[in-house]
């Protein structure tokens, strides 16, 4: 098996060892390394990288559980978007369901920056959204979204849910119609039919779509940059900072380790819950 | 009060431009077996959904147990369904996938495991229970969608081709235990099939359906003795037609002038005007064939141009002397033809059936 596997992959196995093992081994091993005089670094084995950001309560609250948190908020706010969107387009055909299709997938296709910019003028003082809410007399004085945390989540929701819509539309369009009409002939009304039945059968897809947004949200680094204020202290910002603005790469290495820990932790205990929930019932070999 | 448990009249579904059912109207009596049975696109899945109330007929009304239904959705109609491709809930255990209607319906658990546990003895599948659905063969599948609407009690169930997924060795087990439990219980079912075979030995009566009509309602030997249409004929069994025109209508006889000029005598069960095109319907094994030269009534000439040997029948294909083609089925009781053999063929009248010419039909 792995014998035949292997040879048409070689190139591509190369590329990413050349392209991704390799620089991961050499954060790894930056991480232990010391900064001299604040500029040189020097070859070290040292943890003291790893206690300035573990051992400060300071950076566990305002960057690791920080992220973590916006991270879980934007997630789940993706989520409850992107959920009644998904079963919309799967009723739909045609020209329509391909217009639809285009336009969930039309933020992931323009550059961030003009995204952004965009919601920039939406977001600003006097902007499309302030004078919407202030003439509906949701509030009257204009909120402050841009440079702000709201505009930060707001932002990653509007990244993150068409990854959910679609991942979620894979798992609704393989549930057989004949599922939910046997419900239905069995005594289930609709609505009972969609929680019993659509609901639990689309978990592989919801699942799916909540790693990806989860890992991609809490590693955000351009949005929190972007659109975040001077507390907006999300770790991918902190690792971009210390790296390029301060030059201290061993500590942003140690940083971008723990990221990526804390993040594949999280990942497993989504895949360890969603498995005793659900998943196991459901998938052949994983 | 009717005995009818469904009755379904002038039923209509158009889809666009096609009409997948067109005027459909049967009774199936309590405690009756009845199998819509047809060539495939001919509505008969249509028909059975509409009962079903997961597809909103066009036109027509439909009652079941004496009690409107047309416009009921699917879960106030309680009737049984079993799926052609099963449909259990793939995130459900056996035991859940049949329990799941009588939890709905909000029984104590005790009557809940206990229903579930007779179902499954029912349907021989105790101690499949905590097996999920892709951890059995199709056979038990089938066996659980069973079990999922015995255990509801419908007072009737309807089947679109339930049997059609698996091996015909299983299929033919699984045909008897069918009729066996479906008589045990005496719940009144529709089967739908494009198996004649299943049809015929299932059923009490059977509808034949053809391109979204009904053709003929009548019991399995009805239906294969007094077919009511050439369709009936040609899609029950095999049947010969010869061509003619209808000659010496006179009560209960008349007579069929072939191309050849030959008049066939019949016993006339449909009315019949002199003169009108009409078919003759011979089935192959009621005809008895010699090489021997016999004179007499309802005697036909012609050459084997093909015979078969099968052992216990043999089967031969005879051009007539009016150049129709009439296959034959006897049973190995005279010597074997040889094709290219001058052949006499002798029908009596009553196995003659005329039915008039449908169109091109
Ligand atoms: N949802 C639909 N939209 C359009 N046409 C349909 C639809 N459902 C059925 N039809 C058409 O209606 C006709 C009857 O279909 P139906 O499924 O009832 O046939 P059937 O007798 O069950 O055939 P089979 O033996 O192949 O299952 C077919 O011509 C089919 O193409
Ligand atoms: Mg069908």
């Amino acid at each position: 098996m792995i014998r035949r596997v292997l040879p048409p992959l070689a190139p591509a196995l190369i590329a990413l060892l050349v392209f991704v093992a390799f620089p991961m081994l050499w954060v790894v091993r930056t991480s232990f390394n010391e900064l001299e005089a604040g500029a040189y670094i020097v070859d070290a084995l040292t943890l003291d990288n790893y206690t300035r950001f573990l051992g400060d309560s300071w950076y566990l609250i305002n960057t690791l559980w920080f992220s973590i948190r916006i991270a879980l908020i934007a997630t789940a706010i993706s989520v409850v978007c992107a959920y009644p969107v998904a079963l919309y387009i799967a009723r739909t055909a045609g020209l329509q369901r391909n217009i639809l299709l285009a336009l969930i997938m039309a933020p992931l296709l323009i550059g961030l920056v003009t995204l952004v910019y965009g919601w920039i003028v939406i977001f600003r003082g006097g902007g499309l959204l302030n004078s919407l809410m202030i003439a509906l007399h949701v509030y009257d004085q204009p909120v402050r979204y841009m440079w702000d945390i709201k505009g930060v989540v707001i932002l990653l929701v509007y990244i993150g849910a068409p990854y959910v819509v679609l991942s979620l539309l894979d798992s609704i369009e393989r549930i057989s119609p004949f599922l939910v009409e046997a419900a239905r002939n069995v005594g289930a009304s609709r609505w009972t039919a969609f929680w019993k039945i659509v609901f639990p059968l689309t978990m592989p897809g919801l699942y799916a779509g909540i790693v990806i947004v989860f890992a991609l949200n809490f590693s955000a680094f351009a949005v929190p940059l972007m659109i975040g204020d001077s507390n907006t202290q999300m770790i991918g910002l902190v690792v971009y900072r210390e790296a390029l603005l301060n030059n201290d790469l061993p500590f942003a290495s140690a940083l971008s380790v723990i990221m990526v820990a804390v993040n594949a932790m999280i990942l497993m205990g989504m895949a360890v819950f969603f498995g005793r929930l659900i998943l196991n019932r459901l998938e052949v070999k994983r | 009060m009717s005995d009818d448990a469904i009755q379904v009249s002038g039923v209509v579904k158009r889809y666009g431009a096609t009409t997948a059912v067109d005027n459909v109207s049967f009774n199936v009596a309590q405690g009756e077996f009845v199998s819509l049975l047809g060539p495939s696109g001919c509505g008969k899945t249509t028909t059975l959904r509409m009962i079903a109330g997961f597809v909103e007929p066009t036109a027509g009304a439909l009652r079941v147990n004496d009690r409107d239904v047309t416009h009921l959705p699917p879960e106030k109609r309680e009737l049984g369904f079993v799926f052609q491709n099963y449909a259990l809930w793939p995130h459900m255990t056996v035991a859940e996938n049949v329990g799941f209607g009588l939890k709905l319906r909000r029984k104590s658990r005790t009557f809940i495991r206990e229903k579930i546990a007779e179902s499954l003895s029912v349907t021989g599948l105790s101690g499949y229970e905590d097996r999920l659905p892709r951890q059995l063969s199709g056979g038990q599948q089938q066996r659980v969608a069973l079990a999922r609407a015995l255990a509801l009690e419908p007072q009737v169930l309807l089947m679109d081709e339930p049997l059609s997924n698996l091996d015909r060795a299983l299929r033919v087990t699984m045909r008897r235990e069918l009729k066996e439990l479906q008589a045990r219980m005496k719940m009144t079912t529709l089967y739908v099939t494009h198996d004649q075979e299943e049809a015929l030995s299932l059923s009490n009566r059977v509808v034949i359906m053809n391109k979204g009509r009904v053709e003929q309602v009548a019991a399995p030997y009805e239906l294969y003795e007094n077919p009511a249409t050439s369709f009936v004929a040609d899609f029950v069994g095999i049947t010969n037609f010869l061509e003619g025109s209808a000659v010496g209508v006179d009560g209960g006889s008349m007579g069929v002038r072939l191309r050849s000029g030959q008049v066939l005598r019949a016993v006339a069960k449909t009315a019949v005007t002199p003169g009108a095109e009409v078919r003759a319907l011979i089935r192959p094994e009621r005809v008895t064939l010699t090489t021997k030269p016999v004179d007499g009534e309802n005697v036909l000439s012609g050459q084997v141009i093909l015979s078969e040997y099968f052992g216990a029948v043999l089967r031969y294909s005879v051009r007539l002397d009016g150049g129709e083609i009439l296959r034959a089925e006897v049973h190995n009781f005279d010597n074997f033809v040889e094709t290219g053999a001058k052949v006499w063929i002798c029908v009596l009248p009553e196995h003659l059936r005329i039915i008039p010419q449908e169109g091109q039909g």
